[in-house]
């Protein structure tokens, strides 16, 4: 090995050491007794690790059950709005039709209209139509995302106009292009939609705190928060619920890296 | 910030939707519904107790529900206190609000003005219900034109906590804590330590940037917080931050940080806490919520004294208890609210609330509950607690330590923060602190009384 790769990896060591740095911390904090952790210097090892804190956290919250609750809820975000940005990005991208500019701009104004503006409404459709406490609930007002339909529109853009002149010479329908070619094409940039919308819908907190009321409909993050007192903090105990919420997103990680460099060494116009 | 930011929001909506004239008058008892309504069957409680505190909820509830047949309660916890109020405020606006709701003690005047609430005082009165056991200290802080607006739930207060071996090390009375500002001051000077290198490895006394135990210092130095009687006579118009006694509590504050002696964590609760637990400060003051939990796992003998006050030990000082309270909520029928003040009567007995404390650390509400079991338990495990009951018991009764209420609590508890930070980080002098945060304050008074006419 030559200095100059050992150097870098040295460097990527001490990156990914500071970068990793509180996410340790929290697991090593998560096996620690609370008195421990209350010592001065703070111990950064557990000298005796105690599986107590995770104990408690199941003691204290159905933890399994928000999991279960905020990967189901998370995956039908996902579907729905792969379904719906990829359907909408591909009119806005191959398909012409009048006014089609227009549309895709007042799409995309909707990304300027803040959050929580619409939070009240939203709430009372919802209560409306006697989703609150249910999955659908939860889920359905995410299913669309003009984010999503950006950058999925964006990258289908960059689909050689070719291909699609080629396929319809061929033959094929308006939709089996979008089966067929535009989709395998573009898998680096729906697999980051996937997971932005995995992510945002699994840390989500204020929204599932407002249509849950039932504990067994709660997600994670609703479920962390019961872990806090409010004048005094339990850090092991928290940390310990953290590790078990931070589990799914971690293994997300591992399976979706894989899927993005497949998708980014797929070739696009081949012989 | 982005939650607060939404809450803010909400608050502002509903405020504006909703800002209609809140109920008072001589006869609030008209309010309540009839005494012969029959109670609903089932009724929602919302609460922000999350851990040991909620698990003390539920116990609470389900003695409660097999106490009787006619009436379930159901409790379900609803995040931090800032949470609820913003979920409250949504369901308010879909008529989604549950019969009872846990407010935190700062919201106090939001809820009044918001017109939402049926005043506790409407039920005492149709009842005749009777009152005179109730700890004054902690009843008085719920009520405006001395009518009760809430039935007080869970009560805390601030007390100086201090690390006894640290005191016998260097010489002090470990028996007799410091009082007066100088006092504290001498005692940090005694109890700093520095290593070789010279490097403080233990600060005298570290209290953490916190609203809240500003008011109590305001409080034990006999000065008003707000006019009109702290906003309690009528509706505060302006703060008093900026008097000769505000001064003195922030010149105190930073000499002891100038002077190596205090340890400043910055805005950070659990920061001081954890430093006080761990031994890198020998003195703070924190809300007796915490006592429990820092015996439990500090490694030296804690003790516990009263909170600090100025070297003329003022007469009509005092301190202010702190916490949240339950209301009964207008907008749910008349058999929901008569269930929920069921629940309230229940929830108000000795056995239960001597129970909540022994379970919680929080003050009872009826002294009947310290001649229960688990309380007397309690406080033979706890000995440290008595200075906190001593300390509510003694404190005079009055407009300055029934403690400040305004619309916009909130926002001035934060304002003092940042006024205390500039100051200890030298960015500006106390008194240029104290007036520009006032004068921010005041704005915010005045636009939140336009939106509240």
């Amino acid at each position: 090995m030559s200095l100059r790769t050992v150097a870098s990896y040295a460097l990527l060591v001490v990156g990914s050491i500071v970068v990793a740095f509180p996410l340790l911390l929290a697991l090593s904090y998560s096996f620690m007794s609370e008195s421990e952790i209350a010592t001065f210097p703070p111990p950064i090892f557990p000298a005796q690790a105690t599986l107590s804190n995770y104990e408690k956290v199941f003691g204290t919250i159905p933890i399994g059950r928000y999991l279960l609750n905020s990967v189901i809820v998370s995956s039908a975000v996902v579907v729905g709005q792969l379904l719906t940005a990829s359907l909408a990005a591909y009119a806005f991208s191959f398909l012409v039709f009048r006014g089609r500019q227009l549309l895709f701009f007042l799409f995309l104004s909707t990304l300027m209209i803040p959050w929580e503006a619409t939070i009240i409404p939203n709430y009372m459709t919802i209560r409306t139509i006697g989703w609150l406490d249910t999955y659908q609930g939860l889920a359905v007002p995410f299913m669309a995302t003009a984010f999503g339909t950006f950058l999925l529109r964006q990258a289908f853009l960059q689909i050689p106009r070719e291909l699609w002149d080629a396929a319809r010479i061929d033959g094929a329908t308006t939709f089996r292009f979008l089966i067929s070619t535009v989709i395998p094409l573009s898998r680096p940039a729906l697999g980051t939609v996937a997971i932005y919308g995995f992510l945002s819908t699994y840390n989500q907190y204020f929204w599932p705190l407002l249509v849950t009321n039932q504990v067994l409909m709660r997600t994670t993050q609703v479920g962390i928060a019961q872990l806090r007192f409010e004048e005094s903090l339990r850090w092991g105990l928290v940390m310990a619920g953290v590790m078990m919420v931070a589990v799914p997103t971690l293994a997300l990680l591992v399976l979706g890296q894989r899927q993005l460099i497949r998708g980014l060494t797929a070739g696009a116009v081949k012989g | 910030m982005r939650r607060l930011a939404t809450f803010a929001l909400a608050l502002t909506m509903v405020a504006t939707a909703c800002g209609g004239l809140a109920p008072g008058g001589s006869d609030s008892s008209a309010l309540a519904p009839a005494k012969d309504v029959a109670p609903a069957a089932a009724i929602t409680w919302w609460h922000a107790m999350g851990g040991v505190n909620g698990e003390a909820i539920n116990r609470i509830v389900t003695a409660f529900n097999s106490s009787q047949s006619k009436i379930k309660v159901e409790a379900i916890f609803q995040g931090t206190y800032d949470d609820l109020l913003a979920k409250l405020n949504t369901a308010l606006a879909s008529n989604a609000a549950p019969a009872l709701v846990q407010v935190y003690d700062i919201g106090q005047r939001y809820m009044y003005d918001s017109g939402q609430v049926v005043p506790m005082q409407a039920f005492i009165d149709r009842d005749k219900f009777n009152t005179s056991d109730f700890e004054p200290a902690v009843i008085n802080y719920y009520k405006y034109q001395d009518k009760l607006q809430s039935m007080p739930w869970n009560a805390s207060s601030s007390i100086l906590f201090y690390n006894k071996d640290a005191f016998k090390e260097v010489g002090l009375d470990p028996e007799k804590p410091p009082v007066t500002f100088t006092e504290v001051a001498d005692a940090a000077k005694k109890l700093t330590k520095k290593d070789a290198s010279g490097a403080t490895v233990r600060f005298g006394f570290g209290p953490s940037i916190y609203g809240w135990l500003f008011e109590q210092l305001m409080a034990t130095s006999a000065a008003p917080y707000a006019d009109n009687g702290n906003g309690r006579d009528n509706r505060a118009t302006k703060v008093l931050w900026n008097s000769a006694q505000g001064k003195a509590i922030l010149d105190w504050w930073k000499a002891g940080v100038d002077g190596g002696y205090f340890y400043n964590p910055g805005i950070d609760n659990a920061g001081s806490t954890n430093a006080f637990n761990s031994g890198k400060t020998a003195m703070y003051i924190e809300s007796t919520a915490t006592l429990r939990n820092t015996i439990n796992v500090a490694k030296f003998q804690v003790g516990t004294g009263l909170y600090p006050r100025p070297d003329n030990k003022p007469k009509d000082g005092g301190n202010i208890i702190g916490g949240a309270s339950l209301y009964i909520m207008k907008s749910r029928p008349a058999a929901e609210q008569q269930a929920a003040w069921e629940f309230v009567k229940y929830a108000m007995t000795p056995a239960v609330q001597g129970q909540w404390q022994s379970d919680t650390g929080y003050y009872p509400i009826v002294k009947g509950a310290y001649d229960t079991g688990p309380s007397k338990e309690w406080a033979t495990k706890y000995p440290q607690f008595l200075t906190a009951i001593t300390q509510i018991r003694e404190s005079p009764q009055n407009r300055n330590t029934n403690g400040a209420v305004l619309g916009v609590m909130p926002q001035a508890r934060q304002r003092t923060q940042k006024m205390i930070e500039s100051v200890l980080l030298g960015q500006a002098t106390s008194q240029a602190a104290l007036d520009a945060a006032v004068a921010d304050i005041n704005k915010a008074i005045e636009t939140y009384n336009k939106a509240n006419p």
